[in-house]
């Protein structure tokens, strides 16, 4: 479970002082798909940093599984997310240099899992979001829907216990973020991963189990959208 | 690869110049060895011009194992006369079967006979000492042109004259032996009016480098006349050349090195800019800092190693085509001479900067804040 006490964060712009975050409080259950929702400006991606161990909360605290995250040392935090959290950027984020495989491989590699076991493993995954066939491809080989399957199979390669996704369906087309959606559906009810996601798209509430609507910088509303099957 | 080729330039750098120093080295021990000094030169006692008893000390010295000829030398200022030119000098006498077995001075006749025991009245002479007649050509003031087979007069430092003729004509290469006039030490002797005498024994070994033992089995066996190296007899010229070579080494050495410095610290400082946001996301991930500065480390090593492969071929180029094309120094051609030691500080030099230079704008990106990285702030 992730706990939100109370937390602010402020930004020193030059002699300007930005309140991102002003006193969220919020709670996320194991096993649920949540969306931040807001109109830009609202706060949403700087909750979704600082659940996500990327950034600081200037007051208050975060709660993941009974322990203080922001009380971890930067090398514990790099664990944490290394080992309980997963991410999938707007952008996709890959290595062009890498092949699909070696992406999806990259994080399972820096927690030492032998080789053996993460290509299994990543194949395993690469299957699952439908990218079977494209496995030693290159980034610019790929769809945006399929660079961004990439991103969603390296995220989930170390069997996080939270994926957090931050606009993911940005820069893809209606279809394709159907896609990209209907996966994170299957991935939330079939395997119970839990998904905390960013998105401004009103259409995209279908898919999830409840949404946080924030507005100048805390939550203004939250709603549940659908019942988990 | 322009970043490689720049490694090479600068590894070819690094070992030139050092090859070249030891080559002059090189050079100078064995012009010194072969021609002037032998391995080791007897010299008369403190406040002694002459060495006496020569032939008894020649005796003691050749019971020595390993000492291979001894060549007592008598070596006097004279004055050289030819057709109106006149050359200030030295004048050395020699046995010339003992002298054989010492110095190659026989092996570099550019025209004529070498002395022979029973010889009097003739003269040997170096090749800057003899000159050309076409002047342009000397490298110093000559005699003007002499021949084998010409009269030359040598006034003695005692006055003494005497017409003597060329019996030939030698080049070794180095100024200090072809700027020389040589007799039979039986006819310098007498000029003297000494029997027995010399003013140096010139030994030589089995094996070079052993001098400083020889030395001391030379002093263990009775010799009491003062003993030198022929490095010890060659101080002075060489190092002094020696010392400033090695301060040009320094210099080109430090500039090259900082060269190194800052190609690679410009490609490493780019690529990790133009990575920011990737690097970013890796640490978002949950890569450690560590393996993202391993990441450049490693490729700083390849571009290194590569750069090292590069100037090791380009070296090689060089050397073989100095050793065919050899740089001619005074003391005669200079062959560039690649020790393993600079090689080895040369390569560690190199990986040692190329790590610091890759290390810092790497561990410098490594430590960026993820959100400013990932935002490119």
């Amino acid at each position: 479970m992730i706990q939100v006490t109370d937390v602010s964060r402020v930004y020193q712009m030059g002699l300007v002082q930005v309140h991102a975050l002003r006193g969220v409080w919020c709670t996320i259950n194991m096993g649920e798909f949540v969306g931040i929702m807001g109109p830009s400006g609202s706060g949403k991606s700087t909750l979704l940093h600082i659940l996500g161990l990327l950034d600081e909360p200037t007051t208050g605290t975060v709660t993941i599984d009974g322990s203080d995250v922001h009380l971890l040392t930067e090398d514990e935090k790099t664990d944490f997310r290394l080992n309980k959290l997963g991410y999938v950027f707007q952008d996709y984020a890959l290595v062009p240099e890498l092949s699909v495989q070696e992406n999806v491989i990259l994080p399972a590699m820096a927690r030492g899992i032998p080789p053996d076991e993460y290509l299994r493993e990543s194949e395993k995954i690469l299957y699952q979001v439908g990218l079977g066939h494209r496995i030693h491809h290159r980034q610019y080989e790929l769809s945006g829907g399929e660079q961004q399957r990439v991103a969603i199979a390296r995220a989930l390669i170390n069997h996080p216990k939270i994926l957090f996704a931050d606009e993911p369906c940005a820069n893809l087309d209606s279809a394709t973020s159907r896609t990209i959606l209907n996966l994170f559906r299957e991935l939330n009810e079939k395997y119970g991963q839990t998904i905390v996601m960013v998105t401004h798209e009103d259409w995209h509430e279908e898919y999830m189990c409840r949404i946080l609507y924030m507005k100048d910088g805390a939550i203004e509303n939250e709603k549940e959208c659908r019942l988990k099957k | 690869m322009l970043t490689i080729a720049i490694m090479g330039l600068v590894f070819v750098n690094l070992v030139f110049l050092p090859s070249i120093i030891s080559g002059v080295i090189a050079n100078f021990n064995s012009q010194s060895i072969n021609y002037n000094y032998g391995n080791l030169v007897v010299e008369p006692r403190e406040n002694n011009l002459y060495i006496t008893n020569v032939a008894d000390i020649k005796q003691k010295i050749d019971q020595i194992p390993g000492v291979t000829g001894t060549s007592p030398r008598f070596s006097a200022g004279a004055t050289y006369y030819y057709h109106g030119n006149q050359i200030s000098g030295q004048v050395i006498g020699f046995n010339p079967r003992y002298e054989q077995q010492v110095t190659r001075l026989h092996t570099r006749l550019q025209e004529g006979e070498f002395l022979a025991e029973g010889d009097s009245e003739s003269i040997l002479l170096g090749s800057q000492l003899a000159g050309n007649i076409d002047e342009r050509l000397d490298k110093l003031d000559s005699l003007g042109g002499v021949t084998t087979g010409d009269f030359v007069d040598v006034i003695f430092s005692n006055g003494v004259k005497k017409s003597l003729k060329v019996k030939g004509i030698v080049n070794t290469g180095s100024f200090g032996v072809d700027r020389n006039g040589f007799v039979t030490l039986r006819e310098i002797n007498e000029v003297y009016g000494f029997t027995d005498t010399a003013t140096s024994v010139l030994v030589k070994i089995s094996k070079n480098g052993e001098e400083t033992q020889f030395k001391k089995y030379l002093m263990q066996y009775g010799i009491a006349e003062k003993i030198r190296t022929f490095q010890e007899k060659g101080q002075g010229f060489v190092n002094d050349a020696i010392r400033s070579f090695e301060i040009i080494n320094a210099i080109s050495t430090m500039v090259s090195l900082v060269i190194a410095i800052v190609v690679i610290f410009i490609v490493i400082f780019i690529n990790t800019i133009n990575k920011r946001r990737q690097i970013g996301i890796l640490k978002a991930i949950g890569l450690h800092k560590a393996i993202i500065v391993y990441s450049y480390i490693i490729q700083v090593l390849i571009i290194a190693s590569c750069g090292i492969f590069l100037g090791l071929i380009l070296s090689s180029g060089l050397v073989t085509y100095l050793t065919y094309n050899p740089l001619i120094f005074p003391g005669g051609a200079v062959y560039p001479v690649v020790e393993v030691v600079p090689v080895i500080r040369s390569i560690i030099s190199l990986v040692i900067v190329s790590l610091v230079s890759g290390f810092i704008p790497s561990w410098k990106i490594a430590n960026e804040p993820i959100l400013d990285a990932i935002r490119g702030q």
